[in-house]
Protein backbone atom coordinates (compact mmCIF):
# COMPACT_ATOMS: atom_id res chain seq x y z
CA UNK A 1 0.00 0.00 0.00
CA UNK A 2 1.69 3.14 -1.18
CA UNK A 3 1.39 6.70 0.42
CA UNK A 4 -0.40 7.85 -2.70
CA UNK A 5 -3.08 5.26 -1.68
CA UNK A 6 -3.46 6.75 1.36
CA UNK A 7 -3.29 10.91 0.22
CA UNK A 8 -6.21 9.05 -2.63
CA UNK A 9 -8.11 7.62 0.21
CA UNK A 10 -8.52 10.83 2.65
CA UNK A 11 -9.43 13.01 -0.77
CA UNK A 12 -12.13 10.93 -1.46
CA UNK A 13 -13.62 11.00 2.05
CA UNK A 14 -13.53 14.54 2.17
CA UNK A 15 -15.10 15.07 -1.00
CA UNK A 16 -17.68 12.97 -0.18
CA UNK A 17 -18.59 14.16 2.94
CA UNK A 18 -19.71 10.45 3.87
CA UNK A 19 -18.72 8.12 7.12
CA UNK A 20 -16.09 5.44 6.14
CA UNK A 21 -19.26 2.99 6.02
CA UNK A 22 -20.01 5.47 2.52
CA UNK A 23 -23.56 5.87 3.64
CA UNK A 24 -24.20 8.89 2.24
CA UNK A 25 -22.79 8.99 -1.50
CA UNK A 26 -21.27 12.07 -2.82
CA UNK A 27 -21.28 13.36 -6.40
CA UNK A 28 -17.49 13.58 -6.83
CA UNK A 29 -17.26 9.74 -6.16
CA UNK A 30 -17.80 7.16 -8.43
CA UNK A 31 -18.79 3.93 -8.07
CA UNK A 32 -15.51 2.13 -8.86
CA UNK A 33 -13.85 4.37 -6.26
CA UNK A 34 -16.54 4.19 -3.71
CA UNK A 35 -15.57 0.39 -4.14
CA UNK A 36 -12.05 0.76 -3.96
CA UNK A 37 -12.33 3.59 -0.63
CA UNK A 38 -14.61 0.75 1.50
CA UNK A 39 -11.70 -2.37 0.26
CA UNK A 40 -9.01 0.30 1.63
CA UNK A 41 -10.49 1.06 4.84
CA UNK A 42 -11.37 -2.51 5.75
CA UNK A 43 -7.14 -3.00 5.16
CA UNK A 44 -5.94 0.55 6.59
CA UNK A 45 -6.76 1.32 10.07
CA UNK A 46 -5.33 4.67 9.66
CA UNK A 47 -7.39 5.72 7.31
CA UNK A 48 -10.18 4.53 8.89
CA UNK A 49 -9.89 6.47 11.84
CA UNK A 50 -9.24 9.34 9.18
CA UNK A 51 -12.76 8.71 7.92
CA UNK A 52 -13.87 8.26 11.52
CA UNK A 53 -12.86 11.82 12.40
CA UNK A 54 -13.91 13.46 9.16
CA UNK A 55 -17.39 11.85 9.97
CA UNK A 56 -17.52 13.48 13.48
CA UNK A 57 -16.14 16.84 12.21
CA UNK A 58 -18.67 17.27 9.20
CA UNK A 59 -21.71 15.79 11.90
CA UNK A 60 -20.65 18.59 14.14
CA UNK A 61 -20.98 21.02 11.27
CA UNK A 62 -24.15 19.80 10.20
CA UNK A 63 -25.97 19.72 13.57
CA UNK A 64 -24.60 23.15 13.53
CA UNK A 65 -27.64 25.31 13.58
CA UNK A 66 -27.80 28.60 12.92
CA UNK A 67 -31.30 30.82 12.73
CA UNK A 68 -32.17 33.98 10.97
CA UNK A 69 -34.25 35.79 12.88
CA UNK A 70 -37.48 35.95 12.66
CA UNK A 71 -37.50 40.09 12.85
CA UNK A 72 -34.84 39.89 9.70
CA UNK A 73 -36.62 37.82 7.52
CA UNK A 74 -39.75 40.06 8.09
CA UNK A 75 -37.51 43.03 7.82
CA UNK A 76 -36.30 41.39 4.08
CA UNK A 77 -39.32 40.75 2.47
CA UNK A 78 -40.89 44.50 3.85
CA UNK A 79 -38.13 46.31 1.91
CA UNK A 80 -37.89 43.82 -0.80
CA UNK A 81 -42.05 44.77 -1.61
CA UNK A 82 -41.25 48.21 -0.97
CA UNK A 83 -38.61 48.13 -3.67
CA UNK A 84 -40.57 46.42 -5.57
CA UNK A 85 -43.48 48.63 -5.31
CA UNK A 86 -40.76 51.55 -5.92
CA UNK A 87 -39.68 49.72 -9.34
CA UNK A 88 -42.48 48.99 -10.67
CA UNK A 89 -43.63 53.31 -9.94
CA UNK A 90 -40.44 54.12 -12.02
CA UNK A 91 -41.41 51.80 -14.80
CA UNK A 92 -44.45 53.35 -14.90
CA UNK A 93 -43.12 56.89 -14.98
CA UNK A 94 -40.63 56.04 -17.82
CA UNK A 95 -43.19 54.64 -19.47
CA UNK A 96 -45.19 58.00 -19.22
CA UNK A 97 -42.43 59.89 -20.15
CA UNK A 98 -41.60 57.83 -23.39
CA UNK A 99 -45.05 58.14 -24.32
CA UNK A 100 -44.71 61.80 -23.70
CA UNK A 101 -41.78 62.13 -25.56
CA UNK A 102 -43.08 60.24 -28.42
CA UNK A 103 -45.45 62.84 -28.58
CA UNK A 104 -43.65 65.30 -28.64
CA UNK A 105 -41.32 64.39 -31.21
CA UNK A 106 -44.17 63.85 -33.67
CA UNK A 107 -46.12 67.03 -33.01
CA UNK A 108 -42.68 68.78 -33.28
CA UNK A 109 -42.31 66.68 -36.58
CA UNK A 110 -45.65 67.52 -37.94
CA UNK A 111 -45.44 71.59 -36.50
CA UNK A 112 -41.96 72.58 -37.33
CA UNK A 113 -42.49 73.14 -40.86
CA UNK A 114 -45.90 74.69 -40.61
CA UNK A 115 -44.27 77.32 -38.30
CA UNK A 116 -41.55 78.14 -40.31
CA UNK A 117 -43.49 79.02 -43.29
CA UNK A 118 -45.77 80.82 -40.56
CA UNK A 119 -42.77 82.61 -39.84
CA UNK A 120 -41.54 83.62 -43.60
CA UNK A 121 -44.91 84.67 -44.35
CA UNK A 122 -45.05 86.38 -41.25
CA UNK A 123 -41.41 88.71 -42.05
CA UNK A 124 -42.65 88.75 -45.38
CA UNK A 125 -45.80 90.97 -44.58
CA UNK A 126 -43.47 92.59 -42.55
CA UNK A 127 -40.87 93.32 -44.83
CA UNK A 128 -38.36 92.53 -42.31
CA UNK A 129 -34.72 90.87 -43.14
CA UNK A 130 -34.74 86.77 -43.53
CA UNK A 131 -32.38 86.91 -40.08
CA UNK A 132 -34.96 88.52 -38.11
CA UNK A 133 -38.42 85.91 -38.36
CA UNK A 134 -35.39 83.02 -38.56
CA UNK A 135 -34.49 84.43 -35.09
CA UNK A 136 -37.60 84.37 -33.82
CA UNK A 137 -38.36 81.02 -35.11
CA UNK A 138 -35.28 79.99 -33.16
CA UNK A 139 -36.44 81.88 -29.87
CA UNK A 140 -40.31 80.65 -30.08
CA UNK A 141 -38.92 77.17 -31.20
CA UNK A 142 -36.13 76.55 -28.88
CA UNK A 143 -37.55 78.80 -25.95
CA UNK A 144 -39.81 76.13 -24.37
CA UNK A 145 -37.39 73.58 -24.07
CA UNK A 146 -35.40 75.50 -22.10
CA UNK A 147 -37.71 76.69 -19.79
CA UNK A 148 -38.80 73.22 -19.37
CA UNK A 149 -35.13 72.03 -18.83
CA UNK A 150 -34.15 75.15 -16.26
CA UNK A 151 -37.23 74.31 -14.22
CA UNK A 152 -36.30 70.14 -14.04
CA UNK A 153 -33.17 71.35 -12.69
CA UNK A 154 -34.56 73.64 -10.13
CA UNK A 155 -36.92 71.37 -8.97
CA UNK A 156 -35.06 67.73 -9.69
CA UNK A 157 -36.42 65.10 -11.87
CA UNK A 158 -38.68 61.81 -11.98
CA UNK A 159 -35.49 59.85 -11.24
CA UNK A 160 -35.01 61.59 -8.46
CA UNK A 161 -37.51 59.05 -6.10
CA UNK A 162 -35.35 56.47 -6.98
CA UNK A 163 -32.21 57.85 -6.48
CA UNK A 164 -33.65 58.69 -2.90
CA UNK A 165 -34.31 54.76 -2.34
CA UNK A 166 -30.50 53.83 -3.41
CA UNK A 167 -28.98 56.34 -1.06
CA UNK A 168 -31.49 54.79 1.95
CA UNK A 169 -30.25 51.55 0.97
CA UNK A 170 -26.37 52.23 0.70
CA UNK A 171 -26.74 54.28 4.21
CA UNK A 172 -28.54 51.07 5.78
CA UNK A 173 -24.81 48.85 4.44
CA UNK A 174 -23.07 51.63 7.15
CA UNK A 175 -20.86 53.68 4.80
CA UNK A 176 -22.42 52.53 1.83
CA UNK A 177 -20.48 51.19 0.09
CA UNK A 178 -22.10 48.50 -1.63
CA UNK A 179 -23.24 49.17 -5.42
CA UNK A 180 -26.73 48.92 -5.68
CA UNK A 181 -27.17 49.15 -9.67
CA UNK B 1 -34.37 3.82 -11.94
CA UNK B 2 -33.66 5.99 -14.81
CA UNK B 3 -37.56 6.90 -15.11
CA UNK B 4 -36.99 7.86 -11.31
CA UNK B 5 -34.38 10.56 -12.14
CA UNK B 6 -36.15 11.99 -15.28
CA UNK B 7 -38.98 12.63 -13.33
CA UNK B 8 -37.34 14.42 -10.37
CA UNK B 9 -35.45 16.78 -12.80
CA UNK B 10 -38.11 17.12 -14.70
CA UNK B 11 -39.82 18.31 -11.67
CA UNK B 12 -36.70 20.32 -10.39
CA UNK B 13 -36.47 21.93 -14.14
CA UNK B 14 -40.19 22.86 -13.87
CA UNK B 15 -39.59 24.28 -10.36
CA UNK B 16 -36.66 26.55 -11.46
CA UNK B 17 -38.71 27.63 -14.53
CA UNK B 18 -41.27 28.53 -12.67
CA UNK B 19 -38.71 30.48 -10.31
CA UNK B 20 -37.27 31.88 -13.26
CA UNK B 21 -40.69 32.97 -14.53
CA UNK B 22 -41.59 34.72 -11.48
CA UNK B 23 -38.18 36.65 -10.42
CA UNK B 24 -38.81 38.49 -14.30
CA UNK B 25 -42.87 39.34 -12.71
CA UNK B 26 -41.00 40.51 -9.86
CA UNK B 27 -43.91 38.41 -8.24
CA UNK B 28 -43.42 39.27 -4.24
CA UNK B 29 -45.22 36.13 -3.39
CA UNK B 30 -42.49 33.90 -4.84
CA UNK B 31 -39.86 36.14 -3.30
CA UNK B 32 -41.52 36.18 0.03
CA UNK B 33 -41.19 32.36 -0.49
CA UNK B 34 -37.72 32.27 -1.68
CA UNK B 35 -36.42 33.99 1.91
CA UNK B 36 -38.42 32.06 4.18
CA UNK B 37 -36.95 29.00 2.26
CA UNK B 38 -33.33 30.04 2.37
CA UNK B 39 -33.35 32.73 4.81
CA UNK B 40 -30.61 29.98 7.49
CA UNK B 41 -29.00 28.69 4.63
CA UNK B 42 -27.98 32.27 3.12
CA UNK B 43 -27.08 33.93 6.59
CA UNK B 44 -25.13 30.79 7.52
CA UNK B 45 -23.20 31.60 4.23
CA UNK B 46 -22.50 35.25 4.71
CA UNK B 47 -21.89 35.02 8.57
CA UNK B 48 -18.96 32.21 7.41
CA UNK B 49 -18.13 34.61 4.49
CA UNK B 50 -17.98 37.56 6.39
CA UNK B 51 -17.28 36.64 9.80
CA UNK B 52 -19.52 38.96 10.92
CA UNK B 53 -23.01 38.54 12.13
CA UNK B 54 -23.94 42.00 11.85
CA UNK B 55 -22.58 42.64 8.32
CA UNK B 56 -24.14 39.36 7.20
CA UNK B 57 -27.83 40.54 8.14
CA UNK B 58 -26.99 44.01 6.63
CA UNK B 59 -25.87 41.49 3.06
CA UNK B 60 -28.75 39.56 3.45
CA UNK B 61 -31.15 41.45 2.82
CA UNK B 62 -29.00 43.25 0.25
CA UNK B 63 -29.03 39.97 -1.59
CA UNK B 64 -32.41 40.07 -1.70
CA UNK B 65 -32.87 43.64 -2.72
CA UNK B 66 -30.56 42.44 -5.36
CA UNK B 67 -32.53 39.22 -6.86
CA UNK B 68 -35.42 41.47 -7.17
CA UNK B 69 -33.90 43.58 -9.21
CA UNK B 70 -31.72 41.47 -11.08
CA UNK B 71 -34.12 38.27 -11.15
CA UNK B 72 -34.50 38.78 -15.20
CA UNK B 73 -31.21 37.67 -15.18
CA UNK B 74 -32.01 33.88 -13.47
CA UNK B 75 -32.63 31.70 -16.71
CA UNK B 76 -33.45 28.95 -14.19
CA UNK B 77 -30.87 25.84 -15.45
CA UNK B 78 -29.44 25.99 -12.56
CA UNK B 79 -30.67 25.28 -8.89
CA UNK B 80 -32.07 28.71 -7.55
CA UNK B 81 -29.50 28.30 -4.48
CA UNK B 82 -26.45 28.33 -6.66
CA UNK B 83 -27.24 31.53 -8.23
CA UNK B 84 -28.45 32.90 -4.97
CA UNK B 85 -25.05 32.19 -3.31
CA UNK B 86 -23.49 33.43 -6.23
CA UNK B 87 -25.39 36.43 -5.99
CA UNK B 88 -24.94 36.55 -2.36
CA UNK B 89 -20.84 36.16 -2.87
CA UNK B 90 -20.50 38.94 -5.44
CA UNK B 91 -22.29 41.21 -3.10
CA UNK B 92 -20.27 40.48 -0.55
CA UNK B 93 -16.94 41.16 -2.40
CA UNK B 94 -18.08 44.15 -3.98
CA UNK B 95 -19.45 45.35 -0.95
CA UNK B 96 -15.53 44.15 0.95
CA UNK B 97 -13.84 46.14 -2.22
CA UNK B 98 -15.33 49.11 -1.74
CA UNK B 99 -14.99 49.61 1.71
CA UNK B 100 -11.47 48.70 2.21
CA UNK B 101 -9.09 46.92 -0.51
CA UNK B 102 -8.65 43.31 0.77
CA UNK B 103 -8.82 40.14 -0.50
CA UNK B 104 -11.53 37.58 1.25
CA UNK B 105 -8.82 36.21 2.92
CA UNK B 106 -8.06 39.13 4.85
CA UNK B 107 -11.40 38.62 6.78
CA UNK B 108 -9.89 36.58 8.60
CA UNK B 109 -8.31 39.11 10.75
CA UNK B 110 -11.18 40.42 11.58
CA UNK B 111 -11.41 39.76 15.52
CA UNK B 112 -15.02 41.34 15.31
CA UNK B 113 -17.36 38.23 14.95
CA UNK B 114 -20.81 38.27 16.81
CA UNK B 115 -21.76 35.14 18.62
CA UNK B 116 -24.19 32.96 16.46
CA UNK B 117 -27.51 32.36 17.27
CA UNK B 118 -28.90 28.76 17.54
CA UNK B 119 -32.24 27.85 16.21
CA UNK B 120 -34.96 28.08 18.93
CA UNK B 121 -36.01 24.44 18.97
CA UNK B 122 -37.46 24.54 23.15
CA UNK B 123 -34.94 22.21 24.47
CA UNK B 124 -34.44 22.14 27.95
CA UNK B 125 -31.95 24.99 29.39
CA UNK B 126 -29.21 22.61 29.90
CA UNK B 127 -29.47 21.37 26.09
CA UNK B 128 -29.15 24.77 24.94
CA UNK B 129 -26.15 25.48 26.71
CA UNK B 130 -25.08 22.58 25.64
CA UNK B 131 -25.72 23.36 22.13
CA UNK B 132 -24.91 26.41 21.79
CA UNK B 133 -21.05 25.49 23.17
CA UNK B 134 -20.87 23.29 20.96
CA UNK B 135 -21.64 25.72 18.19
CA UNK B 136 -19.18 27.93 19.97
CA UNK B 137 -16.48 25.21 19.40
CA UNK B 138 -17.30 25.03 15.67
CA UNK B 139 -17.56 28.60 15.30
CA UNK B 140 -14.26 28.82 16.74
CA UNK B 141 -12.84 25.90 14.68
CA UNK B 142 -14.47 27.69 11.31
CA UNK B 143 -13.56 31.18 11.75
CA UNK B 144 -9.63 29.85 12.47
CA UNK B 145 -9.16 28.56 8.84
CA UNK B 146 -8.76 30.40 5.89
CA UNK B 147 -11.63 32.14 4.26
CA UNK B 148 -11.88 30.58 0.96
CA UNK B 149 -11.18 27.01 2.88
CA UNK B 150 -14.14 27.45 4.85
CA UNK B 151 -16.93 28.88 2.08
CA UNK B 152 -15.80 25.32 0.48
CA UNK B 153 -16.58 23.71 3.77
CA UNK B 154 -19.31 25.28 4.14
CA UNK B 155 -21.19 25.27 0.81
CA UNK B 156 -20.65 21.36 1.02
CA UNK B 157 -21.10 20.18 3.98
CA UNK B 158 -23.79 22.56 5.94
CA UNK B 159 -25.84 23.67 2.67
CA UNK B 160 -24.75 20.03 0.83
CA UNK B 161 -24.31 21.78 -2.55
CA UNK B 162 -22.52 19.42 -5.28
CA UNK B 163 -18.74 19.99 -6.29
CA UNK B 164 -19.88 21.56 -9.60
CA UNK B 165 -22.07 23.96 -7.99
CA UNK B 166 -19.69 25.41 -5.40
CA UNK B 167 -17.06 25.62 -8.44
CA UNK B 168 -20.52 27.76 -10.18
CA UNK B 169 -20.87 29.77 -7.07
CA UNK B 170 -17.41 30.64 -6.47
CA UNK B 171 -16.00 30.58 -10.03
CA UNK B 172 -13.13 28.38 -9.00
CA UNK B 173 -12.07 25.46 -11.07
CA UNK B 174 -13.32 22.24 -9.72
CA UNK B 175 -9.73 20.82 -9.04
CA UNK B 176 -9.42 24.17 -6.76
CA UNK B 177 -12.47 23.77 -5.68
CA UNK B 178 -11.42 20.13 -4.28
CA UNK B 179 -8.30 21.15 -2.91
CA UNK B 180 -9.91 23.61 -0.85
CA UNK B 181 -12.44 21.35 0.19
CA UNK B 182 -9.60 19.13 1.21
CA UNK B 183 -7.11 21.31 3.14
CA UNK B 184 -10.47 23.15 4.46
CA UNK B 185 -11.54 19.92 6.04
CA UNK B 186 -8.42 19.19 7.47
CA UNK B 187 -7.67 21.97 8.42
CA UNK B 188 -11.16 21.96 10.46
CA UNK B 189 -10.52 18.61 12.08
CA UNK B 190 -7.00 20.05 13.31
CA UNK B 191 -8.84 22.54 14.93
CA UNK B 192 -11.82 20.69 16.33
CA UNK B 193 -9.24 18.23 17.70
CA UNK B 194 -7.31 20.96 19.40
CA UNK B 195 -10.42 22.43 21.20
CA UNK B 196 -11.50 19.19 22.15
CA UNK B 197 -8.15 17.63 23.32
Amino acid sequence: MSVNDHERARQLIALSGADASGGRTGDARAEGERGWLRVHLQECEECRDYAEAAGGAIRALRTHPMAAGSGLVRATQMRVRARALELRRQRERMWLVGLSCAFVGISAAVTTPLLWQGFAWAGEWMGVSSWVWQAGFTFVWIVPALVASALLVDRGTHLNAANGIGTSLRSNLGGGSAEQD
Amino acid sequence: MNAIAYCSWNAMESETSAIARGLRRRDPELLDRLIEQYQHRLLRYLVYLTNNRELAEDLFQETWIRVLERGHLYDGRHEFGTWLYAVARNLTIDYLRKKSPVSLDGLMEDEQHAPLEPADTRLAAWKVVEQHEQAERINAALVGIPAEYREAVVLRFQDELALEEIATVTGAPLGTVKSRLYRGLNLLMGRLEGKTA
